[in-house]
């Protein structure tokens, strides 16, 4: 779980291209939406296709992905939950 | 006397209900629904989602489905009649994005190939079809445009200048759009519900609607309803989702309701943007009761039946509010089954006998772009309405960005007889901007905002509304999307491409930087897009207010040289823009700028002794003019430089002519960046010597002329 929420801050940065946030930055149980990292509602729906792209997980409805973007380990949960292999 | 009251005196439509305004008849009073499985192009497993696709539908395939689409409603609008109309304005986000799309996976090079691309292409191939001679505008305000388009033409109408005017909006269904909104998770995977409790998005979809406006003192024969009046306003709250409160929604349709001369308790039904997704009907009802209070008139919204036609969708609905005033009906909320008791309002289920007398329409859009119109019983008595008083715009500030820089830098490098053309690496234009702010901003809404900005300071005013033209677009969000999308078999794409791809992505940045909560009008007329941003804010700008009125295009590597031939023409990639904060007053205290004239010269053969006259004849310009900028656009060269030719045979004109492209490069929105250097040699009182061909040329109170030439012919002055 450690070295998937470790993958998941680099792939963040990089999917958002959050130039001045380090993987030191993300807190693992911070709001995703609305803190110090800027995240809104659009970069979720981009967050949400990598996640399809990289871990062949749909979130594709705002209700599931309320919940699932709540946090950083809300996420990695639902990922290590739902993956295949 | 002409141009008191605006009457809707011809219509045509064509939707996934049908073609034609009986077959929407028909099909409303019978609460049928359009939307059904997509079969225009194959969609990608796991992405298979109804759409109100229009079935059947023939078109002059030498064209885009959009351009097809657009001229099938005008001509039904005509019905036969030998009517030409004075202008034509209508409202398109995708052009030719259909036919485009389809080219560049081919990996299609043949720039011929692109040429109906251009959103302001669909307006063109239709004012050459009816031979419209004068001013035509692209109104690409996204889902709002249809509505802007016939608010904007209400306007010229008013003014006197016309008298007779198509408007109206076209899309037709495309990949971009359809998984740009499915990449949003904005469709509705069991086909739009608006205002259910169940409801989860719209059905993307395609269509068209015309009307024919005259201006008359009483209703004409065969009128079918007046157009009472328009509200625009801007969200500036958010790129792609509305104000919760619905803030902008509720501007708009208190500006409709005023402008219609009456109150909110003379709204007999609302017809709803209500496009089915959550947060629209929220904020949409959220609006309606704050208006309206416990005096809710019937309303409902017709998407769920047609689906949402984006930029159509407010002239489609225009159309159908006419009919609901003449043929006494109010169509019903198809798909709503269950209403969602959370909106607090109730839809009119299944369509009703209703006689109906005033009537509101709402559309709103991306970048928080709202546009409302009032539309009423053509037989009612009114009290006729004064044209509105001859204000100019002030310039209180100016901005432009060329390849030597800012307005400064451009200004010094013309000075020592340099090029300006070219294009400013990234970090220069985004130098004043907050890096994490402009994260997701890339070229295009970085060269505006950043124009914008500069425009601003210099004016130390902020805008109250913004009329930003652009020829093509945010072109890198739209290069990047498809791309995407293709590499991934169009499993993957990228929303925030999308969000960014729309032409009008750019002034709703602005909008949320400045808080520009005023009208919000892109413009989209290829290399005439400034002149006719300048043209709506001369229609749609509030006396006494501040505006900003600007042009910017970027260059992209692959898609610049296909679309535009200018850029082939052209020496060295070139890009930027220009901005101008002015303020609309009757007593100004310094330079002004105003648009004068804008002919269509493939109908109007005639254009360059009409700009003549209308300039003052020979004597008028040579008396009054210091010097010509001219926009000779390097694809038409030749027959701008015949028509130059004209001119100065026709005025004997003597003075300097600044052949602007030469200097500032081969780019569409080039006019601005000349517009801003301009006003910024009215304010010196002086043009350089390098610009005036030798010795410096004080201005002594004489204007400069901007003479647009080519496929168009236009003219703006700036006086000093």
């Amino acid at each position: 779980m450690e070295q998937l929420i470790n993958e998941l801050k680099e792939k963040i940065i990089d999917t958002l291209d959050l130039i001045d946030i380090t993987p030191e930055d993300f807190k693992e149980d911070d709001p995703l939406v609305g803190g110090k990292l800027g995240i809104d509602s659009i970069d979720i729906l981009e967050l949400a296709m990598m996640i399809d792209k990289e871990y062949g997980i749909k979130i594709d409805n705002k209700e599931l992905g309320q919940k699932v973007f709540s946090t950083l380990r809300t996420l990695a949960e639902h990922i290590h939950k739902n993956r295949k292999g | 006397m002409k141009g008191d009251r605006v009457f809707i005196t011809g219509m045509g439509i064509v939707s996934s209900l049908g073609s034609g305004v009986q077959e929407h008849y028909d099909s409303l009073r019978n609460n049928r629904s359009g939307i059904k499985p997509l079969t225009l192009f194959p969609l990608s497993e796991g992405n298979r989602h109804p759409a109100g696709e229009i079935t059947g539908f023939e078109w002059d395939r030498s064209v885009p489905r959009t351009h097809g689409l657009a001229l099938a409603a005008a001509k039904e609008a005509l019905s036969g009649r030998n009517t030409v109309p004075d202008a034509v304005i209508i409202g398109t986000t995708t052009g030719g994005m259909a036919l485009t799309e389809e080219l560049l996976r081919k990996g299609e090079k043949r720039p011929d190939c692109y040429r109906y691309h251009s959103t302001s292409s669909v307006a063109e191939y239709c004012a050459a079809a009816l031979r419209c001679p004068g001013l035509i505008v692209t109104v690409t305000n996204a889902c709002s445009s249809g509505s802007a388009a016939i608010k904007l033409a209400l306007e010229l109408l008013r003014t006197g200048k016309a008298t007779c005017v198509l408007a109206g909006g076209a899309d037709s269904l495309c990949r971009l759009t359809y998984y740009g909104f499915n990449s949003l998770q904005l469709i509705d995977p069991e086909g739009s519900r608006p205002l259910d409790r169940s409801r989860r998005g719209m059905s993307v979809a395609e269509g068209s609607a015309m009307v024919l406006l005259e201006a008359s003192a009483s209703a004409p024969e065969g009128a079918i309803a007046e157009v009472l009046g328009g509200g625009l306003s801007c969200d500036a709250h958010h790129p792609a989702t509305p104000h919760p409160e619905g803030a902008g929604a509720l501007a708009a349709m208190g500006r409709a309701i005023k402008d219609a001369g009456t109150a909110s308790s003379g709204i007999e039904y609302i017809n709803l943007h209500g496009t089915g997704t959550k947060d629209n009907d929220l904020a949409e009802a959220a609006a309606i009761r704050a208006l309206f209070g416990g005096a809710v008139p019937p309303l409902s919204s017709i998407k769920g039946a047609t689906g949402h036609s984006l930029a159509a969708a407010g002239a489609i609905e225009a159309v159908v509010c006419s009919m609901v005033i003449r043929d006494g009906f109010i169509p019903g909320n198809t798909g709503c089954t269950d209403p969602d008791p959370e909106l607090k309002v109730s839809p009119v289920l299944k369509a009703l006998d209703k006689k109906t007398g005033t009537v509101l329409s709402n559309s709103f859009g991306f970048g928080g772009n709202n546009a409302c119109l009032v539309l009423g019983d053509p037989a009612a008595p009114r009290k006729t309405r004064p044209h509105g008083t001859a204000a100019v715009f002030e310039i209180l500030g100016g901005a432009c960005v060329t390849g030597a820089g800012d307005l400064a830098r451009t200004i010094a490098s013309l000075q020592e007889g340099k090029n300006c053309g070219g294009t400013l690496p990234l970090p220069d234009i985004s130098k004043n901007l907050p890096a994490r702010e402009v994260r997701r901003l890339k070229r295009l809404p970085r060269l505006a905002l950043a124009l914008a900005l500069d425009a601003r300071n210099a004016a130390s005013q902020d805008p109250a509304s913004i009329f930003f033209g652009t020829a093509w677009g945010p072109l890198s969000e739209t290069y990047d999307f498809l791309t995407k999308l293709y590499e991934s078999d169009e499993q993957f794409t990228s929303p925030t491409d999308f969000v960014g791809s729309v032409h009008n992505a750019p002034a709703g940045q602005i909008a949320i930087w400045l808080k520009a909560t005023g009208a919000n009008i892109t413009a989209t007329g290829g290399d005439y897009s400034f002149e006719q941003s300048l043209f709506a804010a001369s229609l749609a700008a509030g006396s006494g207010e501040t505006l900003l009125v600007m042009g910017a295009d970027e260059h992209h590597e692959e898609l610049s040289p296909l679309f535009d031939g200018s850029v082939r023409a052209g020496k060295d990639p070139a890009d930027g823009g220009g901005a101008l904060i002015l303020k609309k007053t009757e007593s100004p205290a310094g330079p002004c700028i105003a648009p004068l004239f804008f002919e269509n010269y493939a109908a109007s053969p005639g254009a360059i002794a009409s700009l003549v006259r209308s300039l003052g004849g020979a004597d008028g310009i040579n008396a009054t003019c210091a010097a010509v900028f001219a926009g000779m656009p390097g694809g038409e060269k030749a027959s701008c430089r015949k028509q130059l030719d004209e001119f100065l045979d026709a005025t004997g004109y003597t003075g300097p002519v600044i052949d602007y492209r030469a200097l500032l490069g081969e780019f569409g929105t080039v006019t601005a960046a000349a517009a801003a250097v301009a006003a910024q040699c009215a304010k010196e009182g002086m043009v350089p010597a390098a610009l005036a061909s030798g010795a410096a040329l004080q201005l002594r109170g004489k204007r400069l002329l901007m003479v647009g030439l080519g496929s168009f012919v236009t003219a703006m002055e700036i006086t000093a």
